[in-house]
């Protein structure tokens, strides 16, 4: 699903932020990506969605060199992946229904379509009943949540999550890991960016080590303590 | 399409789905422009009130000139030559001449004016009174008040008639009214280059509107990008509301000639009534109306189109 050939991100100003990152993620995998902030994390998460273009190496999405894609094929490239961000990105005028109707607006679906899977995706972040409010009257998890609903509206096939418990209590954190897990068990192939390395440890799963913008460990799952509860 | 060996139902649908998806995109790009332009009613007016004071020019100096251009062409009916023959020519020999001259083709008619005619014209114009009675010895020669053919050269037969061995001197009163023409073609073509100019300036102002919109707009932007809107998607909106901006400022405008010629056509009636003639204000035609409302929208199409596009190119490495 996601291969890393000998990729390095070097930003205008000399900040050498990957250098010689390789690793796959195969379609149904989940790993969790850590390190100390300034790792480089998130740029390797931005390579993917192609928020960023690696200056050296390749980044492959199913089986297509991302950093070469033309301008205009980048969007369709985006509604394969679904993003989620620390600070949620949600619109503060808009309400949650609209916030998570937005991909599917963009795809010009009709509107009865578009609700009846809103409310699904909704439904399914248990905040059905919160859909006529707009984000900021919501708590941090709930806000996650929302971002998660608008992140899988698509049914796309790769989620990744830069930092979602970022602000979040440990239980919210927690109930949020298994939110991903579930959707990983449902054949979702999931990348996680987080430094909660505890949490992390008591999931078991795949874990991917950067330090200073090089990938120093690639720690296989423990199926032990999960219960092998995922996918391959 | 970009993945079509991975259709994942997002890319352009085939046949009447896809027309279905791109009308419901469209009326989604609709609302949002007119979301935009409502939710800041006071910055929009003041946009759309800028574009209309700038349209207003060039489209009223046009239509002024196009009223002079009217009531110039209604006195070029009027022109006559007047053929003043040798003081020693007297009422026979001016009889005959204009019988002669009557039989040419390019005139229309001949009207001799005598000495007597001419001076108690003369008088009764410079108000002299009795004053032209007591001149005893009139010394103007005979007149002959000659009327062209509609389609004759002026020029040409004003030559002609200054050969004649009789004509003292020719008198074309057409000069002041070509220059009228040639000063009023150019200050038809500075209209137009003003016109080009405002279109420009239209362009930029919307352009710069639109700009601010954008940076109110900015985070709506980047997450619609993010879960893959394409840049046409983005766009269209902020090309609505130029859309929108430069139809309403070029309505407004064409509203502000209006109403201008309404408040000057009781002024005007009363000056032409003082010259006992009937001019009338004529208001911007047809095709000026389209041309400024139609060309105000495409302006500011124009101009949201270069800002967002630089915009956009930010967001998309």
């Amino acid at each position: 699903m996601i291969s890393f050939e000998h990729v390095a991100k070097r930003y205008p100003g000399g900040i050498q932020a990957l250098s010689d990152v390789n690793f796959s993620l195969g379609q149904g995998e989940l790993a969790f990506l850590t390190g100390h902030s300034g790792a480089g994390k998130s740029t390797l998460l931005r390579l993917i969605a192609l928020l960023e273009r690696p200056s050296r190496g390749q980044v492959l999405f199913e089986g297509r060199n991302v950093g070469k894609l033309a301008r205009r094929h980048i969007p369709y490239l985006r509604r394969r992946i679904g993003v989620i961000f620390q600070d949620h990105r949600l619109l503060s005028d808009k309400r949650v229904f609209d916030n998570v109707a937005l991909p599917l607006m963009i795809a010009g679906l009709s509107y009865g379509e578009i609700r009846r899977r809103v409310r699904a995706a909704l439904d399914k972040v248990g905040l059905l009943d919160k859909e006529k409010m707009f984000p900021p009257m919501l708590s941090g998890g709930e806000q996650q949540r929302v971002g998660i609903a608008r992140a899988i509206i698509t049914k796309p096939p790769l989620i990744l999550a830069d930092e979602p418990t970022g602000n979040l209590d440990p239980d919210m954190s927690a109930e949020l890991m298994r939110y991903f897990l579930q959707l990983n068990e449902l054949g979702v192939t999931v990348l996680i960016a987080s430094h909660d390395l505890e949490l992390i440890r008591q999931l078991g799963q795949r874990v991917l080590v950067l330090k200073a913008g090089q990938m120093v460990d690639d720690l296989p799952a423990r199926l032990a303590l999960t219960g092998d509860s995922h996918g391959p | 399409m970009a993945r079509s060996s991975r259709r994942t139902g997002y890319e352009a649908l085939p046949g009447a789905a896809g027309l279905r998806a791109w009308a419901r995109r469209h009326a989604y790009s609709l609302l949002s422009s007119l979301g935009s332009l409502t939710r800041q009613p006071i910055a929009s007016s003041m946009t759309i009130i800028v574009l209309a004071v700038a349209l207003t020019l060039p489209t009223a100096l046009h239509v002024t000139v196009d009223n002079v251009e009217r009531i110039s062409q209604g006195w070029e009916r009027l022109d006559t030559l007047s053929v003043f023959l040798r003081a020693e020519i007297n009422a026979e020999q001016a009889a005959q001449m204009a019988n002669r001259l009557g039989s040419w083709p390019e005139i229309a008619a001949v009207d001799p004016i005598s000495p007597e005619a001419g001076l108690a014209e003369l008088s009764g114009q410079l108000n002299l009174g009795e004053l032209g009675n007591s001149i005893a010895d009139n010394p103007l020669p005979w007149v002959l008040e000659i009327t062209p053919e509609t389609d004759t050269p002026v020029a040409t037969l004003a030559g002609r008639l200054e050969r004649e061995e009789q004509v003292d001197l020719v008198i074309v009163d057409l000069q002041w009214l070509e220059r009228l023409d040639a000063m009023l073609a150019l200050i038809q073509q500075l209209v137009s280059l003003l016109a080009l100019l405002f279109a420009l300036g239209v362009a930029f102002i919307i352009a710069n509107t639109i700009r601010m919109d954008i940076q109110n707009r900015r985070e709506e932007i980047e997450v619609m990008a993010l879960v893959g809107a394409t840049a046409a998607f983005i766009r269209r909106p902020f090309l609505y509301t130029g859309l929108w901006y430069g139809l309403l400022g070029g309505l407004l405008a064409w509203l502000l000639v209006r109403s201008g010629l309404i408040v000057l056509s009781a002024p005007v009636a009363r000056l032409s009534g003082s010259y006992d003639a009937s001019f009338q204000l004529y208001p911007p035609s047809p095709e000026v109306t389209v041309l400024l409302i139609a060309g105000s929208g495409l302006f500011g199409i124009l101009g949201s189109w270069l800002v967002v596009g630089q915009h956009l190119r930010r967001i998309n490495p």
